[in-house]
């Protein structure tokens, strides 16, 4: 009895090897065969992987769909795990593509010299509102949005607020401000405006993913954008910054979004007019593909607008992944950046210079 | 089941040797049962070797930030993780982002304030729970109510921090903090608990979301060491014409005190550890300390959960949290080795298993 315990145990063990085994042995055929049948995605080198941003996690899942369905042999998978997730995971070969809503720094650059950011569209960050007696949108500028974020401004009807609002009446009810819990891009925007339009009144060393924000009565963290959004709608009186691709759900929730103020001090919603006309207000996109676009001194422009990069190694593992990651690349700075799949979350698409700097980028990368 | 197996012949084949069944060597090999000693001994030794590996890991990653941030580390209330895109600058000899401060002393005084609210309510309301599954409830519904004490240990985290940000933050923001607040006693020391009541993110929720978190597990280690309680005694208390609390407080809980106090260091453990259901209603409030009872806060685990995308980048924010996940890590083994040694010096017997979610 004892013997055949044992050897059952013994069974038991090899099970694993066996199916280890098996799976080894079962790759090679595979690969002989790729030429006749629809090839398992690894062993042709033709699958896409890619993690990054939030903000453009939404739209990615709409390319990476169209773009499977047109070409059937290629896998791409795509993670919404944060912008700083994104780059790392691309400049240790976990990923080939890794999603940025902000270009790479210089650091990033001396410290991964085979990382490149390609601009694939355009997005913009909201400001939103719950102070549902006022219709028409609240006009808001950076000095007053850092003096509101830094506790200084509380009420709705504060002179400050009421000085760019002429003849509109603001309700006497307090100002919640709502920020991100979690590291985002949407914060690197928001708080890179507010030190744009007025350095004295937001210092330029808060600026960034995650910041010490300072403590306003009642502000509250929410995680996510989609926290932004439901925090927001059940909170009378808040203010929040959420990405455009949220444009939908803040106005199913009833949030207002303000006009605000860029460079030449005129008050713009992100609009694609808007967004357009910002555009052309900032010198050509250098040969890196790194630019900032923010505050714009264009009068119709919108001034919190991005670029949403792609973060890829130059050097891919092998030059079928190359080969399979241009042509996604380049499938989206032509056939992607469209109002096919931008319109649904208001982004809006690359300028001509700005698209051929991309592609020149992409061509970049070998295998 | 041997007929499931019918080519396993009952004498196990012992007329024919082992070699031409299992090929030679090493069918005996295998046959002896070394493989399964091997595997054994592998597996014993992977939790030691992981522990190992992880505080190794730790310790080295975690040097530069200590050596950049020295003592600040631990006295400074500033935390920021520098500018990506300003010029890197030098310090201390060390080359950094600019603005790069980390001073964690908000984070560990939130930690251990978290705590010490969680182990305030629920270690009452454990023992309370423990003493009356014991001794008063008829054994039936002591074994549901029991039941569900353990039920409650194994909800994921998760949805305890759901449930704090969405129904009990609010909840305590618009019944419980004013009440408090406003009705407390005009005493100068009670003076933390008024003010702003906030919001429903902060100390007193992540606070009472962890007494929730570590009451089924002070709870079922309290009633195990309570049940072991021999009756003899407690008879004799009752002899003597003692009440039921009387009982408890001076036969029943001294019998088991030691043990207690390694369930209540269990249920520290846990709460000092705990990660997201704190990370959803604390209002990560990176480099405050909490004005008042209801203000925002931060854990250590809050802000390296909510905050890694931002560090990954940067290896100077990497070790920095390395250094936190340092100061965490020895905080809750400390914690859990205590508790070990207590327990087990009264019951003897192996612990309910504090879970680690």
């Amino acid at each position: 009895m004892a013997k055949k315990i044992r050897l059952m145990y013994t069974a038991a063990a090899l099970v694993p090897l066996t199916v280890l085994a098996a799976a080894c042995g079962s790759s090679s055929p595979a690969k002989s065969s790729s030429g006749t049948s629809a090839p398992p995605a690894s062993a042709s080198g033709k699958s896409i992987s890619e993690t990054g941003s939030t903000l453009l996690f939404p739209l990615f899942g709409s390319w990476q769909n169209a773009y499977s369905a047109a070409n059937t042999s290629v896998t791409i998978t795509s993670g919404s795990t944060g912008s700083g997730t994104g780059i790392a995971d691309a400049a240790n070969g976990l990923v080939n593509i890794g999603a940025s809503d902000a270009y790479l720094s210089s650091s990033d650059m001396t410290q991964y010299p085979n990382l490149i950011n390609i601009p694939l569209t355009v997005a913009a960050v909201m400001v939103n509102y719950n102070v549902p007696t006022v219709k028409k949108p609240i006009n808001l500028n950076g000095t007053v949005l850092a003096q509101i974020y830094t506790g200084k401004i509380t009420k709705w009807n504060d002179s400050a607020i009421a000085a760019l609002n002429k003849g509109v009446t603001l309700p006497s009810i307090p100002i919640v401000t709502l920020h991100r819990a979690d590291s985002s891009g949407s914060t690197f925007l928001f708080t890179s405006y507010l030190s744009a339009q007025d350095p004295s009144a937001w210092s330029a060393s808060n600026v960034g993913t995650t910041i010490t924000w300072p403590s306003a009565p009642g502000a509250l963290a929410e995680t996510g954008s989609g926290g932004m959004v439901s925090g927001c709608g059940a909170t009378k009186g808040c203010i929040a910054y959420i990405g455009i691709s949220y444009l939908a759900k803040t106005q199913a929730a009833s949030l207002g979004e303000a006009s605000l103020a860029n460079k030449a001090g005129s008050f713009t919603q992100a609009t694609p007019a808007a967004i357009t006309a910002a555009l052309g207000s900032f010198p050509a996109v250098p040969a890196s593909g790194g630019e900032s676009l923010i505050n714009t001194s264009a009068a119709a422009g919108y001034p919190i607008i991005n670029y949403e990069y792609a973060v890829v190694d130059k050097k891919q593992a092998s030059a079928a992944e190359a080969t399979a990651v241009k042509a996604f690349l380049n499938w989206i700075i032509t056939n992607g950046d469209s109002s096919t799949y931008l319109t649904a979350v208001g982004f809006e698409p690359l300028p001509s210079g700005t698209s051929s700097v991309s592609t020149s980028l992409i061509n970049s990368i070998s295998g | 089941m041997t007929a499931s197996v019918p080519t396993v012949q009952p004498d196990g084949g012992a007329g024919r040797p082992p070699s031409r069944r299992l090929g030679g060597a090493l069918g005996a090999w295998l046959r002896n049962g070394e493989p399964i000693r091997w595997l054994g001994l592998g597996g014993a030794l992977i939790p030691l070797l992981m522990l190992v590996f992880v505080l190794i890991t730790l310790i080295v990653k975690a040097i530069p930030a200590v050596e950049f941030s020295g003592w600040h580390l631990f006295s400074g209330t500033t935390w920021n993780f520098g500018s990506q895109y300003g010029t890197p600058v030098r310090s201390n000899g060390i080359v950094h982002e600019s603005g790069e401060v980390f001073g964690a002393l908000p984070e560990i005084l939130g930690t251990l304030a978290t705590t010490a609210i969680a182990l305030i309510i629920g270690v009452p309301v454990a023992i309370g729970a423990a003493l009356v599954i014991v001794e008063r409830l008829p054994r039936r519904l002591a074994n549901i109510v029991g039941m569900f004490l353990e039920l409650l240990a194994g909800v994921p985290s998760v949805i305890v921090g759901l449930w704090g940000a969405l129904t009990f933050g609010p909840f305590i923001a618009h019944h419980i903090a004013p009440i408090l607040s406003n009705n407390l006693p005009d005493w100068s020391w009670l003076g933390f608990a008024r003010g702003n009541t906030g919001n429903g993110q902060g100390l007193l929720t992540s606070g009472l979301v962890l007494a929730v978190m570590i009451l089924p597990i002070i709870a079922a280690t309290a009633r195990d060491l309570i049940r072991g309680v021999p009756i003899l005694p407690r008879e004799g208390a009752i002899a003597l014409g003692m009440s039921d609390w009387e009982t408890a407080r001076k036969v029943t809980l001294p019998w088991v005190g030691t043990g207690l106090i390694g369930a209540i260091f269990l249920g520290l453990g846990r709460a000092v550890g705990e990660t997201i259901a704190v990370a959803m209603v604390c209002g990560v409030a990176l480099g405050s300390l909490p004005t008042n009872l209801y203000a925002a806060m931060i854990t250590i685990s809050a802000n390296i959960v909510q905050n890694i995308d931002t560090a990954i980048l940067d290896k100077m924010d990497v070790s920095a949290f390395a250094a936190l996940g340092l100061i965490l890590l020895v905080l809750t083994l400390l914690a859990n080795v205590i508790a070990r040694m207590l327990v087990r010096r009264v019951s003897g017997t192996a612990l309910p298993v504090g879970r680690g979610l």
